[in-house]
């Protein structure tokens, strides 16, 4: 589904993304784990094409396609979807009107009829009930005025809504309490279908007792360092980075 | 020359005026507006307003009306609307197509012609009383050579059921024509009134208008005042609004500007009473080389009241905007609490908008913030719009319409407010 080879990356001229080699396949849970700094949320904002970050090397296909050579729209409406570390506030643009607007420009890029108002409520519903979803967030505008565990709800809301392929959770636990968190686990878990597959970014193995990984990666200077299965997690929950840190440094003195 | 016209107007209308007050009040006003002239840019509060393609001009003040001006107004949104309605036709009242559903006999909506005959005491009252012609040339010249306009008044403790609609459309089909309409409303102690103020144009010469309009609010009194700028061609428009507001009084004023050549708008608020609510909402959408100019000026002059201004741009083309917004927090006034901004989104690299929030504060116990942004749209919504797979030009519609919106909603007429978010969503 998602072939990343030797991705290069920099902002503002500072060098990110150092060469990172990633394959999902459809179904597959990933993790990408890693010390502030390592270029975690760099990872997920190049995929999802944000502006500010230049690609100086490698390539990213996305069922066979070059998922670098899209616009964000383009990537979205293929299936990739990007769940916000920090959703935006939008003041004005209720969550119906958006969500209606998102699903439709989807299906004219594929070739397929609008969806009509009443079918679309009733979509609307039966997702937020999966969800459960406070109705009362739907009608008020885009993120604003809420919580931050409001804002990351709203965003699985929209995964639902949007059913992607591919799904990035860029720190979706930062800032949540528990019962936040089980919610949003929860969520996803009902979105797991064999099919779709999600790269997991995170700081915290927290989340990955809710949402368990097939594998998970260390992200340590713009590189995957060590690659392994939940227990991986687990083992840096307990004896923390450092030791990969020192592995690393072990390694390029050899 | 516009002058040489204004002066040959006023030596006719001399002629044929009766002796009294209101004939040498406007003798008064006229040689006010003699002595200080047109504004000219050299005039601090005219620096960016250049009137010279309105004063090198000829324009007439009287004009026959074209069967072009019902169809305007039945095409109008504001014909849609249950509402009283009075309709003037460069400057003239239209009595075909004015219309009074209220049904209170005490309630009066009318013109200032039927007033000054119906309602002469309340006029004298109340009438040149709030717009200063002292120092301020297009009031007085308002005042020397006013056509015609609306009188509202409604007597204490009385709601006026319906808005007002206060239609005026400049029909320059013939010639470039003048008009300078004058309105007066006056609201008694706790009454309260709606009114639509709105401007059209049609033809294909230039038109000029130049209306004062007086409101008094008298003690906890409420008066809802939208204005609707859409005149299309080559039109200019000054326009000056005061409101003189009692005790416990709630204003909310709201500006649209959606068309015009050359637009400045002067909106005055006084607040003479205690526990005064002033809202004043702007929101101005140009494109081509359409100039508008919002200057507002707030008077806290007494203690414990609110008020609250946001006015928002979006502009176009070769388009230009000035905001001027002065709060004047007088010695008095403690406990003032007041809010101003101004946001612009320039959508051409040849848009202009020159911005000006000014506090002057006397009092030492007052909460004011004030501020300005001038910019593009910003980027993070944008991305998060995109990355769900809405493309750019629609998502900058989206949030266009949003910013836009946040204004127009401050009108309390859903169904007015619905059909305007149409037009502006169509202009943007």
């Amino acid at each position: 589904m998602l072939e990343i080879k030797d991705l290069k990356a920099e902002i503002e001229g500072k060098k990110i993304l150092n060469g990172i080699n990633l394959v999902v396949k459809p179904g597959e849970v990933h993790a990408i784990m890693g010390p502030n700094g390592a270029g975690k949320s760099t990872l997920s904002s190049v995929l999802a094409g944000r502006a500010d970050y230049v690609v100086t090397g490698g390539e990213v296909s996305f069922n066979g396609k070059d998922l670098l050579d899209m616009s964000p729209e383009d990537r979205a409406r293929e299936g990739v979807f990007l769940a916000f570390q920090y959703p935006v506030e939008i003041p004005g643009v209720s969550t119906t009107n958006f969500l209606k607007t998102a699903i439709n420009e989807k299906r004219k890029y594929l070739g397929q009829e609008p969806m009509e108002a009443t079918a679309f409520l009733k979509f609307m519903r039966e997702k937020m009930e999966l969800m459960e979803m406070d109705k009362a967030l739907t009608s008020r505008s885009l993120n604003e005025g809420f919580s931050g565990g409001e804002k990351k709800r709203n965003e699985v809301f929209q995964m639902a809504m949007l059913e992607p392929k591919l799904t990035i959770m860029d720190e979706t636990d930062s800032g949540l309490d528990i019962d936040a968190l089980r919610l949003v686990s929860a969520g996803v878990n009902k979105l797991k279908d064999g099919e779709r597959s999600f790269v997991v970014i995170t700081h915290y193995q927290r989340l990955l007792d809710y949402i368990v990984p097939d594998f998970v990666h260390v992200l340590y200077k713009g590189r995957i360092v060590k690659s392994g299965d939940a227990s991986l997690a687990k083992e840096l929950e307990v004896k923390g980075y450092d030791w990969i840190k020192t592995e690393v440094e072990q390694e390029a003195n050899a | 020359m516009l002058l040489e016209t204004i002066k040959k107007d006023f030596i006719q209308y001399k002629a044929q005026a009766e002796q009294g007050e209101f004939l040498t009040l406007r003798e008064q006003a006229f040689a006010e507006f003699e002595k200080l002239g047109f504004p000219t840019t050299k005039h601090e509060e005219w620096k960016y307003t250049n009137l010279k393609s309105i004063t090198d001009k000829t324009f007439q003040s009287t004009c026959e009306i074209k069967s072009l001006v019902n169809e305007l107004f039945n095409a109008s949104i504001e014909s849609k609307l249950t509402a009283n309605f009075l309709v003037f036709v460069n400057g003239s009242l239209v009595h075909e197509l004015s219309k009074i559903i209220e049904q209170d006999n005490n309630i009066v909506i009318s013109s200032i012609a039927a007033a000054r005959k119906n309602n002469q005491t309340i006029f004298n009252q109340h009438f040149g009383k709030y717009a200063k012609v002292e120092g301020e040339a297009m009031n007085a010249l308002n005042t020397a050579l006013l056509s015609d306009g609306a009188f509202i008044f409604v007597p204490k403790g009385k709601t006026v059921a319906h808005p007002v609609v206060i239609f005026n459309i400049s029909d320059a089909s013939d010639l470039n024509v003048l008009a300078q309409p004058r309105n007066l409303i006056v609201a008694e102690e706790s009454s309260s009134v709606t009114l639509v103020e709105t401007y059209y144009a049609v033809g294909s010469n230039a038109s000029f208008t130049n209306v004062v309009t007086e409101t008094y609010a008298g003690k906890n009194a409420h008066v809802e005042h939208y204005k609707i700028q859409q005149q299309g061609g080559e039109s200019y428009q000054n326009n000056f609004t005061q409101i003189f507001q009692e005790a416990d009084t709630n204003i909310n004023h709201v500006t649209l500007t959606l068309d015009g050549t050359m637009v400045r708008n002067n909106l005055h608020f006084y607040m003479n009473g205690e526990n005064c609510n002033s809202l004043l909402y702007g929101l101005y959408v140009t494109d081509e080389k359409d100039f508008v100019d919002n200057h507002t000026r707030v008077d806290h002059a007494k203690p414990n009241c609110f008020s609250d201004e946001k006015y928002k741009g979006i502009l176009k083309d070769q388009s230009t905007a000035v905001f001027n917004g002065k709060i004047m927090v007088h010695l008095d006034a403690q406990k003032t609490n007041a809010y101003q901004r101004n946001q612009n989104i320039l959508l051409s690299d040849d848009a202009t908008v020159n911005t000006k929030p000014q506090l002057e504060i006397f009092a030492d116990d007052v909460k004011c913030t004030h501020g300005a942004t001038i910019g593009e749209l910003d980027e993070e919504p944008m991305f998060y719009l995109r990355s769900r797979g809405i493309p750019e030009n629609v998502a900058r519609k989206l949030l266009l319409n949003a910013f836009a919106d946040d204004i127009a909603e401050k009108i309390k007429i859903p169904e007015l407010v619905a059909l305007l978010e149409q037009q502006i969503d169509q202009k943007l």
